[in-house]
């Protein structure tokens, strides 16, 4: 073995000293930022002032960070039953022998692939348009003329607009994490369940639902930390700077730090540190609270 | 645009079929509205505003307006921030290889103090929010006063690209190296090959079909990447086509140049597209085999 250290050393060396630098250096230098007053986030450590927890209690006591916190837990929350309950969905038709499989599945994933920024604009430019929008049309067609004249954009309308065009984009994922947990699942069990008399919806909820249990955990974890990097859809989908109803703490955090936005009272790195920390433990939690919940199967198969 | 895919290959089972109807019928709708969704961005692309404001996007009254796609590119600017990716996507997937497989490789072959902790420490990051890591990035990026240089800042990008791709990349080439078996390595080592040859002559060229994978994705990301570029690209001469379609959609509202903006939209998703269109099985089969179920 002692012949290959000078292999492993050289091997590892450019992999582990870059991921030093991008990660574990900053996500360290955050969690001491938070614990700091810093005026400006370039500024050295010497003008740096502690102020304990203070950055923290602030941010909560802060209207518009509230409003991001309770909007980006309405995403994970809303969101992540529709995505979580529409994937599954798929996933199941999809392996319960259709033709086409592979085409459909290839078309549902699709989204995932666009780059956010065309997808949010496709919608926002061309299914929610008040003027030349699918939805628009539809409605129209289906006689329905008030529900037609709805502006999806305006405030009133505005967050669940976001939060199904998001979706849309993310069910495809999640389906092929779904599929790929049913198609382990032995086709023998349900020759054997069905050879007991066991119908299709009781297979699934009695075999199919159990044996994904470690499949939902992959999902959710994957849901959360998607989630907790949310920004894109907000910037696209507020008019404003900073919109009630779509802010999310990545955006409040991205104009405390470097935009000139409406939301900033009061120009404070800590605090963007704090957001960082905050998002973090909570994808974190989640992560415990599923692996508590929710234990690996023990089940073979 | 709705894909009538009903036609008749081998012998059908009726009642089989009729079962799954409902299963058809949700998943046809969702597959026609993706459809009409990208299908009408294309067309929208191609026409005029007038046109689609009439709401005649899809009929071409005035016919087809290439000339969106040329001013889209020219005046538009996408051309520079087109350039600005593919050179950004490019060198970061090359890198990425070059440093990711000899890493994954000594992590899945050998046992040495601290593998196991590098591993952790990979699978970890993967989970971690960018907003944990970008406040210190950004001041130390600052404070080296390279911000003004276009050279020194496309490289600091291109190295952050590849510093949040490296957890990723290692951890997935690591479980294609380890599932890859150990005799070619004995072989070698017999007829007197170097541990560091067999790697660059054998391994390394064996574990190809787990590389193309982990570099399509990477691609991906790294073209659509949007909040980095967005923070450390801060002028039109560095961005990526994400950012940068971002700042053309701001302007373009003012402008009312909407098939122009539909143009710009589809010159952005087109690589990925056509990369998916090639390789939809081998993404989707990367997919999960990234993850562990």
């Amino acid at each position: 073995m002692k012949k290959n250290k000078g292999m492993i050393i050289g091997f590892l060396a450019p992999a582990v000293l870059i991921f030093l630098a991008v990660f574990l250096y900053p996500i360290v230098r955050t969690v001491i930022m938070s614990f700091f007053k810093i005026s400006s986030v370039t500024d050295s450590v010497d003008l740096w002032k502690f102020v304990g927890i203070e950055n923290y209690q602030k941010l909560f006591a802060t209207d518009i960070f509230r409003t991001s916190m309770m909007n980006i837990g309405k995403i994970w929350l809303l969101g992540g039953i529709i995505v979580m309950t529409v994937s599954l969905l798929f996933a199941v038709i999809l392996t319960s022998g259709i033709r086409g499989k592979k085409i459909f599945r290839a078309i549902i994933y699709l989204p995932n692939i666009v780059s956010a920024v065309a997808l949010a604009t496709m919608w926002l430019q061309y299914v929610y348009s008040p003027k030349f929008g699918l939805l628009k049309n539809v409605l129209d067609k289906l006689g329905l003329h008030e529900l037609a004249k709805t502006q999806w954009t305006a405030p009133d309308h505005v967050f669940w607009a976001l939060l199904f065009a998001y979706c849309f984009g993310m069910i495809g994922y999640h389906m092929l994490i779904w599929m790929s947990g049913i198609e382990r699942i032995s086709p023998d069990f349900y020759e054997a369940a069905t050879l007991d008399g066991a119908n299709k919806i009781n297979q699934f909820r009695y075999m199919t639902l159990p044996l994904l249990k470690g499949v939902f955990k992959t999902n959710i974890t994957m849901w959360s930390v998607s989630t907790a990097g949310f920004f894109v859809w907000s910037q696209l989908f507020s008019s404003v700077t900073a919109n009630k109803a779509t802010i999310v703490p990545v955006q409040y955090m991205y104009s405390q730090i470097f935009g000139a936005g409406n939301a900033v009272t009061e120009r404070n790195a800590g605090y963007g540190a704090a957001i960082g920390i905050i998002l973090c433990i909570c994808v974190v939690l989640i992560f415990t609270i599923c692996n508590a919940l929710v234990k690996d199967d023990d089940l073979e198969f | 645009m709705a894909k009538e895919k009903k036609i008749v290959k081998d012998k059908i089972n009726w009642k089989k079929e009729l079962k799954l109807a409902p299963g058809y019928i949700i998943i046809l709708l969702w597959v026609a509205f993706t459809l009409m969704l990208l299908g009408w961005i294309l067309a929208a692309s191609l026409s005029t505003t007038m046109d689609i404001f009439a709401g005649k996007a899809l009929k071409f009254p005035t016919g087809l307006h290439f000339e969106n796609y040329a001013k889209a590119w020219g005046s538009g600017g996408v051309a520079t921030f087109f350039m600005n990716s593919l050179l950004y996507s490019v060198i970061s997937c090359t890198l990425l290889i070059l440093i990711c497989a000899p890493a994954a490789y000594v992590l899945a072959r050998f046992t040495f103090i601290g593998n196991k902790i590098i591993q952790t420490g990979f699978v970890s990051a993967m989970g971690v929010p960018i907003t944990m890591i970008v406040l210190p990035l950004f001041c130390l990026v600052a404070n080296m006063g390279i911000l003004n240089n276009v050279v020194a800042s496309k490289a600091t990008l291109i190295f952050l690209y590849i510093g949040i791709n490296i957890p990723y990349t290692t951890i997935f080439l690591l479980t294609f190296f380890a599932n890859l078996s150990r005799t070619y390595e004995e072989a070698a080592a017999i007829d007197g090959c170097p541990p560091v040859k067999t790697f660059w002559k054998i391994m390394f060229l064996m574990a190809q079909s787990g590389i193309v994978t982990v570099t399509i994705f990477n691609f991906i990301n790294i073209w659509n990447e949007y909040f980095l570029s967005l923070i450390f690209a801060n002028s039109d001469e560095l961005r990526p086509v994400a950012v940068g379609l971002y700042g053309m959609l701001q302007s373009m509202q003012y402008t009312g140049n909407w098939a122009g903006m539909f143009a710009a939209v589809v010159i952005v998703f087109l690589p990925t597209f056509i990369l998916y269109i090639f390789l939809s099985e081998k993404i989707i089969g990367g997919v999960t085999g990234g993850i562990k179920g």
